[in-house]
């Protein structure tokens, strides 16, 4: 039941998301909403946390890290998936809307991924006796965040903003062509796979699993609130622009 | 004009250059001299050591020599507005990205074949084990490295700090070109045979990215 709520929660953020890049002015009151939702299920997601979920047998108190690590994987692709939907109907359609959602979605996408590989040593050095194993999927996020922090500097450092959209859309366009080539590559280069490959799989016990979902659940609409806090951030600038600039003019 | 004659144009042109002027591929070569210099003094001495790290130091020796060279390939452009007159000219400027690209991986296997002598000479590797195989590498390394370098070269026009956001923007993309080439190197040195899904993975992803540069250059050209 938890992780049909997760899916219909993916798909009912991105929609809320996608209607509100639209018209970001008219439409910032629901954000409300959202946040309030957000707001409401983190304590709950903690309580579980803390006196639902088992401590684990083997590696005690520290893998409640888990319920960090683990849930924040969902708004790290969801950003940057994000950021390509953003990028690919900027360069079609030249509207700022567009624009404003992929840069949003990377940024937040970032900060979730950044969240994600550093609690994940905190937790492997423990479990797996060292820091960093190079793992495929540990080294895979590790790219993934390169590719969008790149992203991030091309953004700050081009001069004018229609080439600095128009820069970034391309580079996310080509950041998505290489991931599976850097999935693929990273596959055959090192054979070490310490990540299970499906916690939900191998016997998780249902409470673990249900805080997990629980967690995803929060870490999504968090995503969204997030996300549409930079975005009405960024009309705010834009309004700002065009009225210094009628009253220069 | 047409559009491939475009693109032969651009490529004379800029292949003109590079011969003319020499600044681009001399200082490459200087580059991948103390490279590889420097490699092989630190390296250890003995003989199966030695071959075990080559294939990787070469590519990614390789990789920072090109990185040198691509970093200049709209040098010639950016001077007084040049840049501005080519996208004037009446064709796809997808175009002129394949000509760029061409002139940037004659460039690029030139140095290859420069980096490869002084891997011979200073770390004593021996290509007879399978000279076609690490042709093959190298040219589908200097492909890829050409199409990403050139579409990402003309994105850091018009930016700041440009010599440090090349290699940021560069490095993560052209991570497989460094493993795929690096590991049929080492295979082929080794004699050890080589997976087709490598030769597969890595020449998709030269077309790839050859396609992504062809389609989005018009974009990136336009202001």
């Amino acid at each position: 039941m938890v992780s049909a709520a997760v899916m219909l929660s993916v798909v009912a953020a991105l929609a809320w998301l996608l209607w509100l890049a639209g018209d970001v002015t008219g439409r910032i009151g629901t954000a409300r909403w959202v946040g309030g939702l957000a707001l409401a299920l983190v304590p709950v997601w903690l309580l579980l946390v803390a006196y639902y979920a088992p401590i684990e047998v083997a590696q005690g108190i520290i893998q409640k890290i888990f319920y960090v690590h683990i849930p924040a994987i969902i708004p790290t692709y969801f950003g940057f998936i994000l950021s390509a939907i953003g990028g690919v109907l900027y360069l079609r359609t030249r509207e700022d809307r567009w624009d404003q959602l992929a840069v949003a979605g990377a940024e937040v996408g970032v900060l979730f991924c950044s969240l994600m590989l550093v609690v994940g040593p905190i937790w492997a050095k423990p479990a797996w006796g060292e820091w960093w194993a190079w793992d495929l999927r540990l080294t895979m996020t590790l790219i993934l965040w390169f590719i969008y922090v790149a992203y991030l500097f091309l953004r700050s450092f081009a001069f004018g903003s229609d080439t600095a959209k128009t820069y970034t859309a391309v580079y996310g366009i080509a950041g998505v062509g290489a991931i599976p080539f850097v999935y693929f590559a990273l596959d055959l280069a090192q054979s070490a796979t310490m990540h299970p490959t499906n916690p939900a799989r191998e016997g998780l016990p249902a409470e673990m699993g249900r805080t997990v979902g629980v967690g995803m659940l929060t870490f999504i609409w968090i995503f969204a609130w997030l996300v549409a806090q930079r975005l009405e951030l960024a009309s705010l600038q834009a309004r700002a622009l065009v009225a210094s600039r009628a009253e220069t003019a | 004009m047409s559009g491939p004659r475009v693109a032969l144009e651009v490529f004379a042109k800029d292949l003109r250059l590079d011969l003319r002027s020499r600044d681009r591929l001399g200082h490459m070569a200087v580059f991948a001299l103390l490279v590889v210099a420097m490699i092989s003094i630190v390296v250890p001495a003995s003989k199966t050591e030695r071959l075990a790290w080559s294939p990787a130091l070469l590519w990614v020796a390789l990789l920072f020599t090109s990185l040198l060279g691509l970093a200049r390939s709209f040098q010639s452009e950016t001077e007084e507005g040049a840049l501005a007159l080519l996208v004037q000219a009446p064709v796809d400027r997808g175009w002129i990205f394949v000509g760029k690209a061409g002139a940037s991986l004659v460039a690029l296997i030139g140095v290859e074949l420069w980096t490869a002598t002084l891997f011979t000479v200073f770390l004593d590797v021996d290509w007879s084990a399978g000279p076609l195989a690490c042709a093959g590498a190298g040219l589908l390394g200097a492909v890829g490295l050409a199409a990403v370098g050139t579409l990402l070269s003309a994105l850091s026009i018009g930016v700041r700090f440009r010599e440090f956001l090349l290699p940021v923007l560069l490095f993560p993309l052209v991570l497989p070109i460094l493993v795929f080439a690096s590991r049929i190197t080492a295979d082929a040195l080794a004699g050890r045979e080589i997976s087709a899904q490598l030769w597969w993975a890595f020449s998709l992803y030269d077309w790839v990215f050859a396609l992504i540069g062809y389609f989005v250059f018009d974009y990136v050209l336009e202001d």
